[in-house]
């Protein structure tokens, strides 16, 4: 659960801006939404055995009486609602986050409140980029359970996301009395890598030894260890981290997506499509899938491209933007429409501050020609002294616009090593 | 659609059934309000369905159409218990068959249902409440069409009641909505255009001894059409306007069975001619009995409380500016071809029988009931 601010996205439920309803407006346009006309295409199967739909675990109606169970007894709620949100984790399912949703219900107020109940409703709510009042149920957790390790570390992550660095450090170090050493640390190196220091944080994180160390919390590790590798211009090193991660943990989907770019950022998209097959259930992945056909000009770009259209379009009519930062990137680098993906990503960055929201919205706003847009981005990047070759890569050609100067002074001073000699 | 595209086509279905972007839990909800009768359908994910109701039957984690086809009364229930529509009393939802929709994200069972309410509504609450017991982040997307004006909403979650105001629609779309549906009743019933075109196709011949002549001028061939018109329009407009104020209330399977009968008297009058120069009165007589026929889709649409004679009016508009439009397409070919073999001893024989037989397979059937 350390690493849940991979499964971040922005969430914009209630938020009725004009830009947003600017956006709507534009998606209605171009014919994102699905039409309603589904009359005409209805059908009468004509053989009763053809199969309409495969039930994943956990989604069948026998187990009900199960949830029936855990509105009564929280040593079932708790396991149960684990389970939905690992099924929703590896599967990339929503729905599971409904049922998990369900199931703490009764344990969230009222004298049955629990903060284990607290803190996976937390972990919900982050996971559908509610993170407002992911933070606010953290904290009433926390007030149930002072220095409760997982809420801390939930706290930090969630703080993160919003780029809330001085905060996130504090839960950090709050930990430091009630988790392992090394979960601490990860947590601590991993800011002060966003906040000027990413080559000291780089150095102590992979010095952190991985021996005995459960196999999400080196999922956890490798991951930031590819993506401050990937900062620091080592491609090399990073695709090391990456596969390294993805043998500890292969259902890992934050780290596949994070490997895919990687892979489409080398032109290297056949691999994408060789690592990411099967997973196309999974939008994150989805995208990855769709961008790499494009770069290949495979002809099931088409089906990619209309599901992940019928996902947007679907999230857009709820009110919500889970998958912001992927619809910007849809617009980007599939649709080819920097305009309305400089809108979806100015939209996103409101929300949330990692890394790829800075390259999504900078991406967008050049190929849009009007990096302008991109201001409270740069600032942010000068604010925290966050390093990273390919936003240097952009800034510097910029007149007029100061970027931090240590990413590339790094990438000339380290010349890619060999992972084996640092480990 | 060249070869390419339809093999891009299938190529994608293919794909679709293979794995789905998963979406989260929506419903789809269509609305649309018909008078006091809103018909509408109800489209869920058959994962969805399965949480809800618990299709698979064989519990072998997969749902059959058989299965699906199984629980269609169990749907209807739940449908019942978890969508409620109100006015001021609850409106009666009854379901018809279920069938199933290809979506992008996978398969969704697709169900039409009617709900009844006991007066026309302008305001109603719609509370949805699907699988809100065990997914409280479903929704249900609705797409609301009342008076030519379609609204959405998303429905469920923790305010699963919500209220939809359609103001009073104003005078006029109330005309243009009666309007266009004396228009369709026209074009979509051809019973009535067909009782019309029988009469109206010797209009431009006339009967000399015991054979067809063409009319020779324009004339006489024009004012046969517009005796016949007007007087199926005046009769029905009588029986319209008593029905629908409640003055004359027949048995529809009466009406329905009479108007079957007038096509085949009409028809049969072309083919054993015994009525030649009044047709027009064949006209007025059945059209009375038509009119009664029209007054049915009215009642089934209900007429608004505040504008009865307004839409009254509009729709019989409707119903004339329909046979007007067809009877201007038909007989100034019939006119030019009037003359032709092909019209006196091919369409005046053939075309009348064929009218005959199709009404008799009618009447057989509405008499049946």
């Amino acid at each position: 659960m350390h690493h849940s601010q991979r499964m971040a996205r922005p969430n914009l439920r209630g938020n009725h801006s004009p830009r947003r309803f600017f956006v709507l407006a534009l998606l209605v346009q171009i014919g994102l939404f699905q039409s309603s006309n589904a009359a005409a295409k209805a059908y009468e199967p004509s053989d009763d055995r053809q199969i309409l739909a495969t039930i994943p675990a956990g989604a069948r109606h026998t187990e009900l009486s199960a949830r029936d169970l855990a509105r009564t007894r929280i040593d079932v709620a708790l396991p149960l609602a684990h389970f939905y949100i690992k099924q929703a984790r590896s599967s990339g399912d929503l729905r599971f986050l409904g049922y998990a949703e369900a199931v703490l219900e009764p344990w969230l107020s009222g004298p049955n409140m629990s903060a284990d109940a607290l803190v996976l409703h937390a972990t919900v709510l982050q996971s559908r980029h509610d993170f407002t009042p992911a933070l606010a149920v953290i904290d009433q957790a926390l007030k149930l359970r002072r220095d409760d390790a997982q809420a801390l570390l939930t706290r930090a992550t969630i703080l993160r996301v919003l780029g809330r660095y001085d905060e996130a450090l504090a839960s950090c170090e709050q930990l430091s009395q009630r988790a392992a050493s090394e979960v601490t640390e990860l947590c601590t190196q991993s800011l002060h890598g966003l906040t000027g220091d990413l080559p000291a944080a780089y150095a102590r994180i992979s010095q952190l030894s991985s021996q005995g160390m459960p196999a999400a919390e080196r999922a956890w590790r490798d991951s930031e260890l590819g993506e401050m590798a990937l900062r620091l211009g080592r491609d090399g090193d990073a695709e090391h981290w990456f596969q390294n991660g993805l043998r500890a943990a292969p259902d890992d989907f934050y780290l596949k997506a994070a490997y895919a770019d990687l892979l489409l950022h080398s032109q290297r998209a056949r691999e994408v499509l060789t690592l990411l097959k099967g997973q196309d259930s999974i939008e994150p992945l989805l995208l990855r899938i769709a961008i790499a056909q494009k770069q290949l000009r495979d002809p099931g770009l088409d089906a990619s491209r209309a599901r992940l259209t019928a996902a947007f379009a679907a999230e857009e009519q709820r009110g919500e933007g889970i998958h912001r930062r992927e619809q910007a990137r849809f617009l980007l680098e599939v649709q080819e429409q920097p305009r309305v993906a400089l809108q979806v990503a100015l939209i996103n960055w409101q929300v949330q501050h990692e890394n790829d929201d800075v390259l999504v919205l900078l991406h967008a706003a050049q190929a849009a020609g009007a990096i302008t847009q991109a201001q409270s981005a740069l600032d942010f990047v000068r604010a925290n002294n966050l390093q990273d070759v390919r936003i240097e890569a952009i800034t510097s050609r910029l007149t007029g616009v100061t970027a931090h100067p240590t990413a590339t002074a790094l990438t000339t001073k380290n010349a890619p090593t060999n992972m084996a000699d640092s480990l | 659609m060249t070869l390419k595209q339809i093999g891009l086509a299938l190529l994608t279905m293919l794909m679709f059934n293979s794995a789905q972007a998963h979406i989260a839990s929506n419903g789809f909800l269509t609305l649309n309000v018909e008078g006091k009768t809103i018909s509408g359908t109800l489209e869920l994910a058959i994962r969805d369905g399965e949480m809800a109701v618990g299709l698979d039957g064989n519990n072998d984690g997969q749902v059959s159409w058989g299965e699906l086809r199984a629980h269609q009364a169990v749907l209807g229930t739940y449908l019942q218990s978890h969508l409620l529509i109100d006015t001021a009393q609850p409106c009666a939802i009854t379901t018809d068959s279920v069938k199933v929709n290809e979506r992008v994200d996978g398969n969704y069972l697709w169900l039409p249902f009617t709900a009844v309410c006991n007066e026309q509504p302008d305001t109603f609450h719609i509370d949805y409440r699907l699988l809100a017991d065990v997914d409280p982040s479903h929704r249900g997307l609705l797409t609301l069409t009342a008076w030519g004006a379609t609204q959405t909403a998303v429905l469920g979650g923790k305010q699963s009641t919500q209220t939809f105001a359609f103001g009073q629609p104003t005078q006029w779309r109330t005309f243009v909505e009666y309007l266009s549906t004396g228009i369709w009743h026209i074009w979509s019933g051809i019973d009535h255009l067909l009782f019309l075109l029988s009469l109206l196709l010797p209009a431009v011949l006339l009967r000399t001894g015991k054979r067809w002549q063409p009319v020779p001028l324009a004339r006489p061939a024009f004012l046969n059409i517009l005796k016949v018109v007007t007087a199926f329009t005046l009769a029905h407009s009588i029986t319209l306007s008593l029905a629908a104020f409640d003055v004359i209330r027949l048995p529809s399977r009466l009406t329905e069975s009479v108007i079957a009968a007038s096509i085949i008297v009409a028809a049969l009058n072309n083919l054993f001619p015994k009525v030649t120069e009044g047709r027009w009165r064949i006209a007025f007589l059945f059209g009375l009995l038509h009119g009664f026929g029209f007054a049915s889709v009215l009642a089934d649409m209900g007429l608004p409380s505040g504008a009865r004679l307004l839409s009254l009016v509009a729709f019989n508009l409707g119903v004339e500016v329909g046979q007007l439009a067809v009877v201007l397409a038909v007989m100034p070919l019939a006119y030019v071809l009037r003359a032709t073999r092909f019209y006196r001893a091919g369409v005046m024989p053939w075309g009348s029988s064929a009218i005959a037989v199709l009404a008799m397979v009618w009447l057989v059937q509405r008499a049946a009931g």
